[in-house]
């Protein structure tokens, strides 16, 4: 009878293995929460659709002289700004992602969600996966404006491939650094410090000017700011023709920044782990 | 002595202990003061990030000066002194307007109206404390762009009007995050607000001349009350003191405190007959 109770014990945990969710299905099935969550969560969704627009409205308005600026890289200010206002749509994409990561730690989902026999890494890969999905978004919405407002795209649909490209690798980067910083705050307010994080990389790059035009501290600080290849490589094709000297600094910019805050993301979700 | 005696004697008493309107209203301004610089979160964004966002625009567009149109003489830095007290002046009053907010959650309101203290006390403290701030983060913007180029040509008078023109504005905006928290008792509320009023900010002359700028966003700019005000307080800074520009800078933001403090008295009025 004992050697049945073994057996039966085993032949339990054989089932439990067997019935293990798969890593995409449970991926897939937080993704389609989080889709959820993007329709039921207006005060959460707003931004993402609004902050776009009115970036690329406001420094288009705002700033439509600079063009006359000698030297000036493109005659047409939308071409500059507009790819600009889709990178930081994609970062409050990717910023999205801590937000929404908080509130779960915060309503006690995160730690149910923890206790299920679902793999690790599958929980925390769910979040930048739904990013990337979510990143389309602005990026549709300033080609929209862009289109509308009469915007230059020499490189033609190879220019939108590299600005979902860039903007796929801001979003990444911002998802995973914010989600680092709120699985060791644990709290929705680490929002605040991660914004802080994302925009002075973005603002510290050549999102309003080129390197060239700049006076003063700032051209030092962003010839070596990753963000301004990433900036490079998906403004491209807006400006000129789509080339590989262009591409490449971006694609490594990416890779690394994905790698390095993968790693801290990572390590902070480890510490939350029970 | 009778009892009728008696009560009357001591509610006279209680009457004449009660210090005056002007006495609660500063003893509420101090409190708001103490609590607001003891939380850095609350005044620490109000001064890094329009400093922040300065050295990295004047670096940035250092060479607009150089386009036709744009200010003689003046440096972008210069051109920017007062966009960047409107916006310090911006996040400090709506922080310091939704701790009224957090006076309404942690209860702190509902005892001070159980309490013998004259109910606009409650308000204008709370409004005051943001003034004091205000025309500190007006100070301690000249004080330290004035060494990099952001030279006030007004002298003192200058600064006097860009002080004074902060301290109205904050009225403005700590009026309206006040009478939103009061309205709605959500910090959320209070700080989602915020993103409106940048929209406004930056529709207005607040990081380029209006003359530079085309089509209907020109339009909206030109013709944006901040404009207006922004414009004769920057006359202070980039060409010289003028009492017509301060005028037109000062009744500007002078209207824009009236209608804070009349959209703010509203809505703690309205709490008040909640609360009674």
């Amino acid at each position: 009878m004992t050697v049945d109770v073994a057996q039966r014990a085993d032949t339990a945990g054989d089932r439990v293995d067997h019935h293990r969710p798969r890593p995409w299905s449970i991926v897939w099935r937080l993704t389609a929460r989080s889709w959820l969550n993007l329709v039921r969560i207006p005060a959460a969704t707003i931004p993402m659709v609004i902050m776009p627009l009115f970036f690329t409205v406001a420094f288009a308005g705002a700033f439509s002289a600079l063009v006359l600026i000698p030297g000036y890289p493109t005659d047409n200010i939308l071409s500059w700004m507009g790819p600009f206002a889709a990178l930081q749509g994609a970062a409050f994409t990717g910023l999205g992602a801590s937000f929404a990561l908080g509130r779960d730690i915060e309503g006690g989902f995160y730690d149910r969600l923890l206790l299920s026999p679902a793999s690790r890494l599958s929980i925390a890969g769910a979040n930048v996966f739904f990013v990337l999905f979510r990143t389309v978004i602005p990026v549709a919405i300033v080609l929209l404006i862009g289109a509308i407002g009469g915007m230059d795209i020499p490189a033609g649909i190879l220019a939108a491939v590299m600005l979902l490209l860039g903007a796929w690798g801001v979003a990444a980067i911002a998802a995973l650094w914010g989600m680092g910083v709120t699985y060791r705050i644990q709290k929705q307010s680490a929002g605040g410090l991660v914004q802080v994080g994302v925009f002075i990389a973005m603002f510290l790059s050549i999102g309003m000017m080129p390197v060239d035009l700049m006076q003063g501290w700032l051209p030092h600080v962003a010839k070596y700011n990753p963000m301004t290849y990433i900036m490079e490589l998906a403004r491209q094709g807006f400006i000129g023709e789509v080339a590989w000297e262009s591409t490449w600094p971006g694609l490594v910019s990416i890779a690394c920044g994905v790698t390095f805050f993968a790693i801290f993301a990572w390590r902070m979700f480890q510490r939350v782990t029970p | 002595m009778s009892v009728d005696d008696s009560l009357e004697t001591s509610a006279e008493h209680v009457h004449t202990a009660t210090p005056p309107l002007l006495v609660q209203t500063a003893a509420l301004s101090t409190r708001a003061i103490r609590g607001f610089f003891r939380q850095p979160q609350l005044w620490i964004p109000g001064i890094v990030f329009p400093l922040l966002l300065a050295a990295v625009n004047s670096s940035s567009l250092s060479r607009a000066s150089l386009i036709p149109g744009f200010p003689p003489d003046t440096s972008y830095l210069q051109f920017l002194v007062v966009s960047v007290i409107v916006q310090g002046v911006m996040f400090g009053a709506i922080a310091s307007g939704n701790e009224l907010t957090t006076d309404i959650q942690n209860g702190f309101f509902e005892r001070l109206l159980s309490a013998p203290v004259s109910r606009p006390a409650i308000l204008f403290g709370r409004i005051a404390g943001g003034w004091v701030f205000a025309a500190f983060q007006a100070l301690l913007f000249v004080g330290i762009l004035w060494p990099f180029g952001g030279t006030v040509r007004g002298g003192i008078p200058g600064v006097a009007v860009l002080v004074v023109m902060a301290v109205f504005l904050a009225t403005a905006i700590g009026g309206l995050a006040a009478g939103l928290g009061a309205r709605t008792g959500e910090p959320e509320a209070v700080q989602g607000f915020f993103p409106l009023v940048f929209i406004f900010l930056f529709m207005s002359s607040a990081f380029f001349p209006t003359a530079l700028m085309s089509g209907w966003y020109g339009t909206i700019a030109e013709n944006n009350p901040l404009t207006w005000m922004i414009d004769g307080a920057r006359y202070q800074v980039i060409v010289g003191f003028d009492l017509t520009e301060a005028a037109k800078a000062l009744g500007i933001s002078g209207v824009l405190a009236l209608l804070g403090l009349w959209f703010a008295t509203t809505q703690v009025r309205r709490r008040w007959r909640v609360a009674a």
